[in-house]
């Protein structure tokens, strides 16, 4: 690692005006972990790393429509621990017990989390899944896209390199969610693919089905030739089969150190069924 | 390039002059000499550089030290003696080279601070950032539950 | 600390003392080199291959010179002024301390850069070039036996082992030593079996990854150097480092700390000669510390290729055996070729079979250099031999325990090289399996997406010999007792056991005795702590120097005219007037051994025999392959146990470790020979999320005779079996058989989906 800049701005428009729109080698950080890997591996020389932990964006709250609101800032452990997040988004809460470790979880951001683009990390296939939205600020203005339009590839996202999510809003839950991922080597491993869904459901038929993989992808990847069969159909074995079979004849997967890319198939026949099962399993 | 930054290290007031890319565990070691946080894998997976941040545990080798201006930071030489989760671990022989001990006790007093009677899943989970090369795990979770066990009785 | 208040009445042998440095582990305080900095040290980094063959061309450090606060750069040429001769190794004088004309390995050291500031050597490391004319590579190792790719021109074996003589100055191979052994007839035997097995198996390349990285440093003045490092073998380091200058032995100093892991990655010599070098050439101190990337291109385990035939007769007794073993030991030599003589005389398994064929090939290719991981080669050989025992058991049709049972070598009965088995509890541990493993009751296999397996194996393993070790015992004027000794500490608890074993002699509590670490100035010469050897032979030699110290003490009081039972304090008293002076003992051992023949016969090929069985259930997800092991049994013969917990967590620890050596871990190479997972976010160890459901370890009732107070080896022998009994559990459940470590969940889909 080389020595950098390290400011520390007290105030959203400050942060904004610290960074670059063009300049690749100057970055915004908030709990820094991934910004550290990639220094320590050479894949990263800042000039200057703009540190946004003073910035008072933390809090997680519930807003008028029952939606869930997380400042970008907001540590995922506090998000794992917050007794709103379980109580009406349990799912959430869920897949952050294995996200990462429970150091990182400590350290990590909400917004960080989402702005890095590593398809293999957990929320942003869940929160896409979930129709959660993002709001960024930048030189320009704000704006609101959805966490779904956030991705264009690995590691890129459709932030300009002069914008900052500043908070996160995810709709009341009022169906069933889930979200599974599946290891190939040990436990702790970054997922092979992850898979999260979300549905109505009331007993007789899939109702707005949402499908997304990742970690399989090099983006969190929706998959709507299964969401298609899902919809309006009963909830029953040959309908996820045949899900299972559209989910993994739709997604562009190649191998890579976690499987090839038919085994990683036979992952989503698999996962899509049994992610539809544990939305069921659980109450919400 | 350094900056001098005050902070709390282990309960005393301290002060360091740190380069802005130096690590926690680099700044402990060179400035304090203190070895209880090392690093190992030097990506936040083995946990074998754990130090708490306000309290928090967090991986030192993936902490920048000049962030930790007004922070209180406590390694694993704070306090005085031993406490119960230590006592469990020698009482256990929950270690072997005693590389990543540290960083498991750490971890081990923070899980209980959060959940004072883990089911060994529960501590499966919570230590699954913390590696063992030589395997130690199932005397860990012994430690753990021992440590659970001393500090109830306390 | 905790002190034990009164004199041992009770044995120190049994006792599970808890590590003697179990306070300072646990409050961060204990030594390791890592934790050392020296006034005025400089870091070194080391700019490494990035062609798997390749003739160095030019070697530009001119950027990385200019960067600001390197302090130099050096590569080969420079090494070569202090050194004309800069290469080590253990068998082969074959490993350049900075590779010279060639390199042979994607990773190998071409280049050093030294700076105050660890980060700044980083960066200039960065800034070298270096070009080669790229020469044709070869990975595989049977490959490796007629490739026309040759990683050395010339072969350069070390001289101190006989049966390598022969390979001096051979040219145009890549064979490192040919291991044969011949007992009976086997290809007669063969022809008139009633039938016959055959079957190839592999295992794959892997790492030792201990936590705490091989690290040295190297301080010197104009004619004497002293080394810290993590090593396993001080001993070895200081004649190694003392040849490579021409010094006397004497003026080189080996200190070993605590080490963070060893597992074998710490052996012989490492980066001991780089720093050594290093230091001479700039009268600095230097650190050369390893990351945990970095590792993976220093040492790792042999893969192997182990083609295996059997011949039974009508009952399925077993008439003959032929194992070809091939070694893939990487680009330098290290110690492969006595894994491959060592270990490869063991290959047909703790088997009664009277025609026996062995070749057993030790072979340089392209790859980091491999060497001991936790069991010498016997994990691989084990892998092989008992998942094809289990296969000719289900053909034959016979239950799996009692086809071993059958077939099983037995107290006095002779080993493949003639060696009769002595002191080796192979029929006892194998009941104690059965009995563990409650192998005669129904067992459910399950009927849905997940079905259940169990299965069994049986190891066994020679200790390497012949290797001496030498201690020595000190009784202080004031009572208190001193071990020196050079066995390394690296978390096996030696320090706790030769304690315990001084203790037991000299009528003490284990906790008062003091064991001083490894010093080539201060503590007497020992071979190595490697292969489960040093509570046997160092045990032995801490025993017979406090038996000595003992001795010395009694001749001692009846000079000075005092009773038998006079108190130390008091004898040393009236000796010099005040409590001053010490008695000390010393004590060599070195077992009788017998060198192989021309046929790899001997009649005396080990001191003693390690014997470890597992037994396994497990869960196999039948529409993922995902393997999940849910009980875990070892069983072992240790002799005698000294310390009964640490022997408990050893088995554990060396099973969980082959746990992940079974199912996960694998150095993944392109084929270019580049490492695509140098790191533990793409190699993974097993962590707490990766444990059996249940683990069960034991030991059987048994005594080394010749051992320490009955005691024998125990680090290594909980590894044997695991990886065979998984694979055989693996069939037992979905009918499945891998014969390609390690066993993936998308290995054993693919099987399931055939």
């Amino acid at each position: 690692m080389i020595p950098f800049e390290l400011v520390e701005p007290r105030s959203l428009a400050e942060a904004i005006a610290l960074l670059d729109p063009e300049d690749t080698a100057v970055r915004p950080m908030s709990g820094g972990t991934a910004i550290m890997l990639m220094m320590k591996a050479g894949v990263l020389r800042p000039t200057r790393l703009v540190s946004l932990a003073r910035l008072e964006l933390d809090g997680i709250e519930q807003g008028p429509e029952g939606e869930l609101r997380i400042g970008a800032l907001t540590r995922l452990a506090d998000i794992e621990r917050s007794a709103l997040v379980r109580r009406g988004w349990p799912v959430i809460a869920r897949a952050l017990r294995t996200l990462s470790n429970v150091r990182v979880r400590n350290v990590a951001r909400l917004g960080g989390h989402l702005a890095h683009g590593d398809p293999h990390t957990d929320l942003p296939p869940l929160l896409s899944a979930l129709g959660a939205r993002v709001a960024v600020a930048g030189a320009r203005g704000e704006r609101v896209l959805s966490v779904e339009a956030l991705y264009a590839g690995y590691l890129e996202t459709t932030l300009k390199k002069d914008e900052l999510i500043t908070a996160v809003e995810i709709p009341a839950l009022a169906g069933r969610a889930a979200y599974l991922k599946c290891t190939t080597r040990s436990a702790d491993d970054w997922p092979a693919l992850g898979v999260a869904v979300a549905f109505d459901y009331g007993g007789e038929a899939i109702g707005s089905p949402r499908l997304f993989i990742s970690a399989a992808t090099d983006r969190p990847t929706r998959l709507a030739a299964a969401e298609k069969v899902l919809a309006g159909r009963p909830l029953n074995e040959e309908t996820l089969r045949e899900a299972g079979a559209a989910a993994a004849g739709e997604a562009e997967i190649e191998s890579d150190l976690h499987g090839s890319a038919a085994y990683k198939k036979q992952l989503i026949r698999v996962y899509v069924k049994r992610a539809i099962h544990e939305a069921l399993r659980e109450s919400r | 390039m350094r900056k001098a930054i005050r902070f709390r290290l282990n309960g005393e007031a301290v002060e360091a002059q740190v380069a802005p890319h130096e690590n926690v565990v680099e700044m402990l070691r060179d400035s304090f000499g203190l070895h209880g946080a090392r690093e190992s894998c030097g990506q936040g997976l083995c946990g074998c550089c754990t130090v708490l941040v306000n309290g928090r545990a967090v991986s030192g080798c993936l902490q920048l030290a000049s962030l930790l201006e007004g922070a209180e930071l406590a390694t694993i030489e704070g306090g005085e003696g031993f406490d119960a989760v230590q006592q469990a671990f020698v009482e256990s022989q929950a270690f072997q080279c005693g590389f990543c001990t540290p960083g498991f006790v750490l971890m081990t007093r923070k899980l209980l601070e959060e959940n004072p009677d883990p089911a060994d899943d529960e501590i499966r989970h919570y230590l699954s950032g913390n590696l063992c090369r030589c395997a130690a795990y199932p005397e860990i979770i012994e430690a753990v539950k021992l440590a659970a066990k001393k500090r109830r009785a306390a | 600390m905790k002190r034990s208040a009164s004199p041992a009445e009770t044995s120190q042998i049994g006792r599970s003392v808890e590590r003697l440095e179990s306070w300072l582990k646990v409050g961060g305080k204990a030594e390791y080199v890592h934790n050392l900095r020296l006034p005025g040290m400089l870091y070194a980094k080391i700019f490494r291959a990035s062609v798997a063959h390749g003739r160095i061309r030019e070697i530009d450090t001119s950027a990385a010179q200019a960067v600001a606060g390197v302090y130099r750069v050096f590569s080969g040429k420079d090494i070569a002024k202090l050194i004309p001769e800069p290469f080590f190794g253990p068998a082969f004088h074959d490993q350049p301390i900075l590779a010279m004309d060639k390199v042979r390995y994607v990773g190998e050291p071409v280049a050093v850069v030294l700076a105050s500031d660890p980060h700044v050597a980083e960066e200039a490391a960065h800034q070298i070039v270096a070009r080669y004319e790229e020469l044709p590579a070869v990975y595989d190792e049977v490959e490796a036996m007629s490739s026309k790719a040759i990683v050395h021109d010339t072969l350069k074996p070390a001289g101190t082992f006989p049966d390598l003589k022969h390979l001096k100055g051979k040219k145009d191979t890549n064979v490192a030593l040919d291991f044969r052994l011949r007992r009976g007839d086997a290809e007669r035997a063969m022809s008139a079996a009633a039938r016959t097995f055959e079957h190839r198996f592999r295992t794959q390349q892997v790492m030792h990854t201990p936590l705490e990285p091989l690290v040295t440093v190297a301080e010197s003045t104009e004619d004497t150097l002293t080394i810290h490092t993590a090593s396993q073998s001080p001993s070895f380091v200081r004649i190694e480092i003392a040849r490579l200058l021409g010094w006397p032995e004497n003026r080189v100093r080996v200190r070993v700390p605590y080490l963070g892991g060893g597992f074998g990655a710490k052996l012989y010599i490492k980066l001991e000669a780089l720093a050594a070098a290093l230091s001479l050439l700039t009268r600095r101190p230097v650190k050369v510390a390893l990351t945990m990337e970095e590792q993976f291109f220093h040492i790792t385990k042999h893969a192997s290729t182990f083609r295996i035939k059997t011949g039974v007769d009508e009952e399925g007794r077993i008439l003959a055996r032929q194992c070809e073993v091939w070694w893939n030991g990487g680009a330098y030599a290290d110690i492969g070729p006595r894994v491959t003589q060592k270990s490869g005389f063991t290959a047909p398994g703790p088997y009664d079979i009277d025609n026996v064929f062995i070749d057993s090939y030790a072979l340089y290719t392209n790859l980091p250099p491999a060497g001991a991981l936790r069991g010498f080669g016997i994990p691989q050989l084990v892998w092989a031999y008992e998942s094809h025992t289990d296969m000719i058991a289900r053909a034959l049709g016979q239950d799996p325990v009692a086809f071993r049972r059958r077939n099983l070598l037995r107290e006095g009965r002779p080993q493949a090289t003639g060696t009769p088995l002595r002191d080796a509890a192979t029929g006892k541990v194998l009941d104690r399996l059965e009995e563990l493993m409650e192998w005669k009751k129904p067992f459910d296999r399950g009927n849905g997406v997940v079905r259940r397996g169990r299965g069994i194996a049986i190891g066994f393993k020679a200790c390497i010999s012949n290797t001496t070790s030498l201690a020595e015992v000190r009784i202080n004027a004031d009572g208190g007792v001193t071990v020196y000794c050079s066995t390394a500490d690296m978390g096996q608890g030696s320090d706790t056991a030769m304690a315990q074993i001084a203790g037991e002699v000299l009528a003490l509590p284990a906790e008062d005795v003091r064991v001083v670490h490894s010093d080539t100035e201060v503590t007497p010469f020992d071979m190595a702590t490697l292969g489960s050897r040093s509570l046997f032979h160092m045990g032995n030699a801490v025993r017979l120097a406090a038996q000595d110290a003992l001795q010395k003490m009694g001749k001692l009081r009846e000079e000075l005219g005092l009773p038998a039972d006079a108190a130390v304090k008091d004898v040393f008293k009236k000796k010099f007037g005040m409590q001053a002076g010490s008695v000390v003992g010393t004590g060599s051992f070195i077992p009788s051994y017998t060198p192989p023949d021309a046929n790899g016969l001997t009649e005396n090929a080990t001191p003693f025999w390690m014997i470890g069985g597992s037994g396994v259930e497990l869960e196999v997800d039948t529409e993922t392959g995902r393997v999940r092991v849910t009980r875990l049994v070892n069983v072992a013969d240790v002799g005698t146990p000294i310390n009964p917990k640490i022997v408990e967590t050893q088995l554990s620890g060396a099973a969980i470790m082959q746990l992940g050596f079974t199912l996960f871990e694998k150095m993944l190479f392109d084929e270019q020979g580049q490492l695509r997972n140098p790191s533990l976010a793409e190699y993974k160890i097993p962590g707490m999320l990766d444990l059996p459901g249940e683990i069960v370890n034991e030991t059987v009732s048994a005594e080394q005779r010749s051992g320490p107070f009955g005691a024998k080896g125990v680090g290594e022998t909980g590894t044997f079996g695991v990886s065979p009994a998984v694979a055989n559990a693996l069939e037992d459940a979905v009918g499945v058989r891998l014969t390609s470590l390690p066993l993936t969940a998308e290995a054993v889909f693919g099987g399931l989906a055939k």
